[in-house]
């Protein structure tokens, strides 16, 4: 599965990298924001994106808002990393069609049942 | 603890991390002076937000928790809730500072300190909404002044729960007991006994809920009277059953009516506004339809239109605090510089020690090149020749390319200064503006480090001695507010380096009278000196102890310190001042320290090299034209009289008793405003050597910074004229 980590601090990026790596989840690439991003998902062939709220440039919102708007990507799943469950900005998210969602800091088993819930619901 | 996290990733986020906060102190004094300028607060708030994600992951939970309260403040300034003062700022920097000691104790594999309860209590009060007016001071203003966290509109709930039904607040307890804290039930039910409930009530209820600071949410379940769904939208944290239900109820396809009934009884489970797992998951179904492909767009985003609906009107009239979020996540876009693309894929984080041995190979290629160069101009082969100057271009440009990798913008001293000016002009009670030019500069890494204390210590003068308190500037006619201007250019292969105040400017009599108090000169020599000589005793060793004691930041760099230090860049420093205008300081350094041009000189059959920069100008000389003044050799040159040395009786063996000749070469060298003619017996040319130290038992050897191999071959020991001229002359 090849999975793009998007994230503006390259720490983070790694550090989901490697809780990814645990997982089993070798092949990812990262983009250090949404318009970073968005062309290497429209040209490469992810099957997952895991992506930060808050960036600059294009928020994470605003990726997921491009991703389903695009009719090549809009099935992706998508996972987002926030800081905070914030309900108006989960509901927000939800409604802009995100797949799950996982609070900072998280391990990797936390991931792990974030990323299975998700693929349970897509196959059901 | 702290380090069981991976060291790598430690140390990644210490760099990285340590970028961030290195800007934020740039940027929270630029805000100082744009305390609107809405970018500006966006991207300060994103960078205590950065810090605090990344801390979380590492569990340096002070941290965290010192950004945390930061970045609420910066969540309240830009979402113009309150706005930003000078005595903001103080708590905002005291935090600030508070970070980078914990940073620094993280560094040094220490557990961080969690900052001051002080600090954060005041951090938090920050963070509240300014009480001015609106319907917060209508309802009841007390209660919220403990609220901590995501609060931007507290009153809020206060004027929403006015009367809560007896049945929904046992609800709202049962789902707050099964989640929190069952102990404290009882209590607040008694007290809130009547049909109706108090805001204090409610309010100190869910402060024993849930602890006080997170309570603030809690408030809007109260609203929305009658329906049991109100409680929905508890606080501001989304719980994941939470999520799931809104994820089925919003793609939910023909059933939403059932499904918006869901999330909400499920919501209700939890009065915060943290999302659940359970309700993102029924969040989720409602969104897709249990079991239905996320395809059928139409229907789905019709029903699930009015799902959220009816979820959100409560949420949106009890949580001002939601509308702000959403454009402010948007505003995030345009404030963005368009980061450097795709950082992660095009860089590599090298560790300097490995560029510095690349720098040194490069040194020897140098070297092998001089040689190479030197040989193939005494064959005739051509061909020999052409690869040897096809060997040049390519190592002056591999030279070139490597310097480059070693470069970084000045920027990264100069960053310090808007704080450094800021903090000084605060505690000395004057107003200065710090103008900045030239911060993209490059220059060598090393020469970035050795040049920050000196800069600092220059730009604190400035501030310090140079500009006048405002009341005096007035007087004086000029604008209340100081300038500093600190420039950077290169110029060839220097940099140029300029601070400049419109202070007050130095009188050179005081100077004078001062160095003859100190013992320095004799009052008929410190009469004779020039403006210019008299500006630059204040580097002259022991001239500025004030300064050394009064060194706040006790760095206690003196002025001395500061000139010898960029000798040892092989720099020159040089003060310009002018009574009442102000005062200008000029200091040149080489782009790099590795590599230095120099004039090959011959001393008998010994090569030495002087550093270029000393270099003035060469001429034959018909030695019998010298002068002898006051029992000195001296020579005069287009009117100007320079002291004439024979080095060579300084440093070759037995040249002392050799006789004079008539006809030599003299280098005319300089070392500040000072000039002198130094006789040499031969003059080889300009060529460019890699500086090797001395070894261990010639280390200090007074007059010799180093040593070089030279073209030909052999071994040639570096010049440094103004030790030289220290231990000789």
């Amino acid at each position: 599965m090849k999975i793009l980590i998007v994230d503006d601090f390259s720490t983070m990026r790694r550090i989901i990298k490697n809780l990814l790596r645990d997982l089993g989840f070798t092949n990812t690439d990262e983009a250090d924001d949404g318009n970073t991003a968005l062309p290497m998902l429209k040209s490469g062939k992810y099957d997952f994106l895991v992506t930060d709220w808050n960036m600059p440039g294009m928020s994470g919102f605003e990726l997921l808002e491009a991703v389903r708007a695009d009719d090549a990507l809009k099935s992706l799943p998508v996972l987002m990393v926030t800081a905070e469950a914030k309900r108006d900005q989960i509901v927000a998210a939800a409604q802009a069609g995100v797949n799950g969602y996982v609070v900072k800091p998280f391990t990797a088993a936390v991931l792990k049942e974030k990323i299975e819930k998700i693929f349970e619901r897509i196959q059901s | 603890m702290a380090f069981d996290a991976d060291e790598e990733i430690l140390q990644d986020f210490l760099v990285e991390a340590g970028e961030i906060l290195e800007k934020l102190s740039e940027q929270l004094v630029d805000l100082e002076r744009n305390p609107d300028d809405g970018e500006l607060l966006n991207a300060i708030f994103r960078g205590f937000h950065t810090v605090k994600g990344g801390a979380g992951f590492l569990q340096l939970d002070a941290l965290v928790g010192c950004c945390h309260s930061a970045e609420n403040v910066f969540d309240t300034l830009r979402n113009r809730k309150r706005r930003v003062t000078s005595e903001l700022m103080d708590v905002v920097l005291e935090a600030l500072d508070n970070v980078n000691l914990m940073f620094d104790q993280v560094r040094n594999q220490e557990d961080p300190t969690p900052a001051a309860p002080e600090l954060i209590q005041a951090l938090d009060a920050l963070a509240e909404p300014e009480v001015e007016g609106e319907s917060a001071a209508e309802v009841e203003a007390e209660p919220e002044s403990v609220v901590a966290e995501e609060a931007p509109e507290p009153e809020q709930p206060a004027a929403e729960n006015g009367d809560i039904t007896d049945d929904e607040f046992e609800q709202l307890l049962d789902a707050l007991q099964g989640k929190d804290a069952p102990a404290a039930t009882p209590e607040p039910a008694t007290g809130g006994g009547a049909d109706e409930i108090s805001d204090d009530e409610f309010e100190s209820l869910l402060d024993d809920l849930h602890g006080k600071g997170k309570h603030s949410g809690g408030a809007p379940a109260s609203k929305p009277a009658t329906e049991s769904s109100a409680p929905a939208a508890g606080g501001d944290e989304i719980s994941d059953d939470e999520f799931e239900s809104l994820l089925d109820e919003l793609h939910g396809k023909g059933q939403f009516k059932a499904a918006a009934a869901e999330p909400e009884a499920s919501a209700a489970g939890s009065n915060d506004d943290l999302i659940s797992d359970d309700e993102f998951e029924s969040l989720l179904d409602d969104l897709h339809g249990k079991g239905k492909k996320p395809e059928a767009p139409k229907p789905a985003p019709k029903a699930a239109k009015p799902a959220p609906e009816k979820k959100a009107e409560p949420a949106k009239k009890v949580e001002p605090a939601k509308q702000p979020a959403a454009p402010a996540a948007r505003g995030d876009e345009p404030d963005a510089k368009t980061a450097p693309a795709a950082a992660g894929e095009t860089t590599v984080r090298v560790d300097t020690k490995r560029l510095d041995d690349i720098m040194n190979m490069v040194g020897e290629l140098v070297l092998v090149r001089n040689r190479l160069q030197r040989l193939g101009g005494a064959s005739e082969d051509e061909h020999m020749q052409k690869a040897v100057s096809n060997l040049d271009v390519v190592t002056t440009d591999l030279q070139s390319a490597v310097m480059q990798t070693r470069m970084q913008p000045i920027k990264k001293v100069f960053g310090r200064f808007p704080r450094v000016v800021r903090d000084l002009a605060r505690n000395l009670k004057k107003e200065i503006n710090l103008v900045m030019h030239g911060e993209d500069t490059d220059l060598d890494k090393n020469l970035v480090e050795a040049l920050s204390d000196p800069l600092v210590h220059l730009v604190r003068n400035s501030v310090d001695h140079g500009i006048e308190l405002p009341d005096v500037r007035e007087k004086a006619g000029k604008p209340r507010t100081g300038l500093v201007t600190l420039s950077a250019e290169q110029e060839g292969d220097h940099i140029l380096l300029v601070i400049e105040d419109d202070g007050a400017g130095m009188d050179p009599n005081v100077l004078r009278r001062k160095a003859v108090e100190k013992g320095l000169f004799e009052q008929d020599v410190a009469d004779r000196l020039t403006e210019t000589e008299c500006f630059n005793l204040i580097f002259a060793p022991g001239f500025s102890t004030k300064e050394q004691i009064s060194d706040v930041s006790g760095r206690g760099v003196g002025m001395d310190v500061v000139k010898t230090k960029i000798g040892q860049l092989n720099g020159m420093i040089n003060i310009e001042s002018s009574m009442g205008k102000g005062s200008r300081i000029v200091i040149k350094v080489p782009l790099t320290l590795a590599i230095m041009p120099t004039l090959m000189i011959m001393l008998g059959d010994q090569s030495f090299a002087l550093p270029l920069v000393n270099v003035v100008e060469i001429f034959h000389l018909d030695l019998t034209k010298k002068n002898i003044v006051d029992g000195r050799e001296c020579i005069v040159v287009r009117d100007k009289v320079f002291p004439l040395f024979y080095i060579k009786k300084w440093l070759v063996h037995g040249a002392s008793s050799e006789p004079e000749t008539t006809e030599s070469h003299v280098v005319i060298v300089a070392m500040g405003t000072k000039r002198v003619g130094f006789v040499v017996d031969q003059l080889v040319g300009q060529e460019e050597v890699v500086i090797k130290p001395l070894g261990r038992m010639l280390n200090g050897t007074p007059g010799m910074s180093g040593a070089t191999i030279t073209g030909d071959g052999r071994i040639a020991l570096i010049l440094d004229v103004p030790s030289l001229l220290q231990h000789y002359g």
